[in-house]
């Protein structure tokens, strides 16, 4: 019985030859029957022969005595028929097709008889593999690519069209990135693949596309088949699209905390909707580029502060003042976004007579929290001026309005209050906590002066010690902050350039223009430094010219100043 | 000040019933401050019945004015707990710096001049009030 129902002893009346034994029978006996994978038997004419229960799952109803290409799909049938005809070789290596929704490999063996015994080998779940695979191997190339872009550059607007470029390149046929507002404008980048990147700024209204709302707040995304593509307003489809829109997704750019826009994607109805892998996909693409945009976005910020805070702690350009040169100069740090905590000022008296007050220092630390107290301190020193004959009061006030609970970051500074009376210049200084000035003598002397005080800004109370120091005509006080002294370089690339260098370098400078004395330090000290770490260095020079006591001054003659007295 | 070794920065912490030291080495500076600032502060907290902190600079190579800051900010925080801060084995760096900046004889005070009166009270009860020891070294 069991033989019977396996051979049916008449396949088929149209060709004879099928009751024979089979080849295949001989060959490998009957246990191909129960082979796990369908096996057909064929005949030279295109009969089916025999059919195994794998066979008879995959192709139902199809029997012993049936044509193949009544039951088989045309690329077997077709094979089969090669074969035949002797046009292919069986072991042409095996051909490709899909069955029932599902690929095979059909390796075909040919009998003595004519017959030809088909293996079908089921290889949907390779393939499926194999294709996963290569996707998300040729994601994940894109998304490195796109990371790679994206991380290249910290301007905003560029992020934003290599975000949009690359989306409509891989994912879309066009990409709009909206980006939270400006204002009352959101800043709208459309792309196109392979096409040019648009920027614009719109007042669009984010209600009209759903889920856009949604994901400028950094809600998660909605299914784009949730999406009409009908309700698609005109604004968000850039000129040059294909065709209707047939399928959208809307996804946020997750930023730092905050959403830092959100990506459209839009196909025209011609092309496939998106498959849910693919909006997966669109998700990562859009959490690098929403990262690289927030990074930019943070950058951009803390530029533009410090480019703020740089304009106005910029150290102003000295001139003479009252019969006085003063000249300045300063060198920020290198590092790009430390704004310096050097400063100094000099706030000319209100007239000749009048003592002209100079400042110069130095905040602990480094950064934006150093440029604020800087700028605090300049403004506090600016507020004083009237007080500024006693350096003193000056400095428990301004200590007073800097000390606070939270740091203890202070200041150093040394105060000058300057007036040119006949030749000379009479100058009181005031070490706070600071580097002695240094007195260039016109006998190539350097002179330290003895003043010195408490910092300010981190203790309850502070002290300090004025010194009067007088100018001869042609004799130059220097103020300098450490960024001079502590330039760390030279031959071995770690010494100080020191104090003792900073003196030997102003012995050489005897007569020479209090501007030409700052650069001349100033260049030192940045030679000295070479390609090595610089910090913020300032300098500051008063000098009394050797010109005659009757030097124009402010367009009037200075020599009556001299017998007023304080 | 010729051939700075740009040595590490450490801190060695040895902490006895009622004295505390840290040992630096290296370069106390922008970069190193917060090192230091959080190790003493944790130390602070941790043993309540402190009296005495030593900071021991034998080892140290730089300081910069963010570490004296930095100095000031222990100083303020040891004298609120009423804990005395010394500060030892100064090389010339940091003699210099001090002088130069006047605040060594205020870094160096006994605690009884700067403690603030809240804390006082809490020293006198003993040792055994440790929360007291604790809020005074984390408040701020």
């Amino acid at each position: 019985m069991r033989c019977a129902r396996r051979v049916p002893p008449f396949v088929s009346a149209s060709r004879g030859s099928s009751a024979r034994p089979s080849y295949a029978d001989l060959r490998v006996g009957a246990t191909w029957a129960d082979a796990p994978c369908p096996v057909l038997v064929v005949d030279r004419h295109g009969g089916l022969v025999r059919i195994n229960e794998a066979a008879r799952g995959l192709l139902p109803g199809a029997a012993s005595g049936d044509w193949l290409h009544e039951r088989v799909p045309t690329w077997l049938a077709g094979a089969h028929q090669r074969i035949s005809d002797g046009l292919r070789s069986t072991a042409s290596g095996p051909l490709v097709g899909t069955i029932d929704n599902r690929l095979f490999e059909a390796y075909p063996t040919a009998g003595d008889d004519g017959d030809v015994v088909w293996w079908l080998v089921d290889d949907s779940g390779r393939r499926r593999a194999e294709a996963a695979l290569a996707d998300a191997q040729s994601r994940s190339e894109v998304l490195a690519e796109v990371s790679n872009a994206l991380l290249s550059t910290l301007n905003v607007p560029r992020c934003m069209e290599v975000a949009a470029s690359m989306a409509a390149e891989h994912l879309a046929e066009a990409a709009v990135l909206v980006a939270p507002p400006q204002g009352r404008r959101h800043p709208l980048t459309f792309a196109l693949p392979g096409g040019p990147v648009t920027q614009v700024a719109r007042q669009i209204d984010v209600s009209s596309v759903p889920g856009l709302a949604e994901a400028l707040q950094g809600f998660p995304p909605v299914p784009a088949r949730w999406i009409n593509p009908d309700d698609i307003p005109d604004w968000i489809v850039p000129d040059g699209f294909a065709g209707p829109v047939g399928s959208v997704i809307v996804t946020p750019l997750p930023g730092h905390g905050v959403p830092a826009g959100a990506l459209i994607l839009l196909r025209s109805s011609t092309e496939q909707a998106f498959t849910e892998n693919e909006e997966i996909f669109a998700r990562l693409l859009a959490s690098r580029a929403g990262a690289a945009l927030s990074a930019a976005r943070l950058y951009s910020e803390q530029a533009a502060i410090t480019a703020t805070l740089m304009r106005e702690l910029l150290p102003p350009t000295l001139r003479s003042v009252h019969g006085v040169e003063y000249a300045g100069g300063y060198r920020a740090a290198r590092e790009q976004v430390r704004v310096g905590g050097d400063f100094y000022d000099v706030h000319p008296g209100a007239d000749p007579s009048q003592e002209t007050f100079v400042a110069l220092g130095d905040v602990a630390g480094k950064g934006l929290d150093a440029a604020v107290l800087t700028g605090k301190i300049r403004n506090t020193l600016h507020a004083l001026l009237p007080l500024a004959e006693d350096h003193q009061q000056v400095l428990n006030l301004l200590n007073a309005a800097l000390f606070t609970s939270h740091h203890t970051r202070f200041a150093t500074l040394v105060l000058a209050s300057v007036r040119r009376r006949g030749g000379r210049a009479h100058v009181r200084l005031t070490s706070a906590g600071h580097l002695p000035p240094l007195i260039v003598r016109n006998d190539g002397t350097v002179e330290e002066v003895p003043t010195h005080g408490t910092l300010v800004g981190a203790v309850p109370t502070v002290t300090a010690r004025t010194v009067d120091a007088v100018l001869e005509p042609g004799e130059t006080c220097l103020l300098y902050t450490d960024g001079i002294t502590e330039a760390r370089g030279g031959p071995l690339g770690d010494e100080f350039f020191g104090e003792r260098r900073l003196r030997r370098a102003l012995s050489e400078c005897v007569g020479m223009p209090a501007e030409a004395i700052v650069e001349r330090v100033q260049m030192l000290a940045a030679q000295w430094v070479g390609a090595g770490r610089q910090d913020d260095a300032a300098a500051l020079a008063i000098r009394a010219p050797k010109a005659g006591p009757l030097a124009l001054v402010n367009g009037h003659a200075g020599g009556r100043n001299s017998r007023r007295d304080t | 000040m010729t051939k700075l070794p740009p040595s590490e920065f450490t801190l060695r912490v040895l902490a006895g019933p009622t004295e505390l030291t840290v040992r630096l080495a290296g370069e106390l500076d922008y970069d190193t401050s917060d090192d230091l600032i959080e190790t003493v502060l944790e130390q602070l907290a941790a043993h309540s019945e402190l009296l005495d902190v030593r900071l021991d600079f034998t080892d140290l190579t730089w300081i910069d004015s963010t570490g004296l800051s930095v100095l000031l900010m222990i100083h303020r925080r040891t004298s609120a707990a009423g804990v005395r801060l010394h500060l030892d084995h100064r090389p010339d760096v940091l003699e210099r710096m001090l002088r130069i900046t006047n605040v060594l004889d205020h870094l160096t005070a006994p605690v009884a001049c700067c403690a603030a009166p809240a804390f006082e009270s809490d020293d006198g009860d003993g040792s055994e009030a440790e929360v007291d020891g604790a809020t005074g070294a984390g408040a701020t």
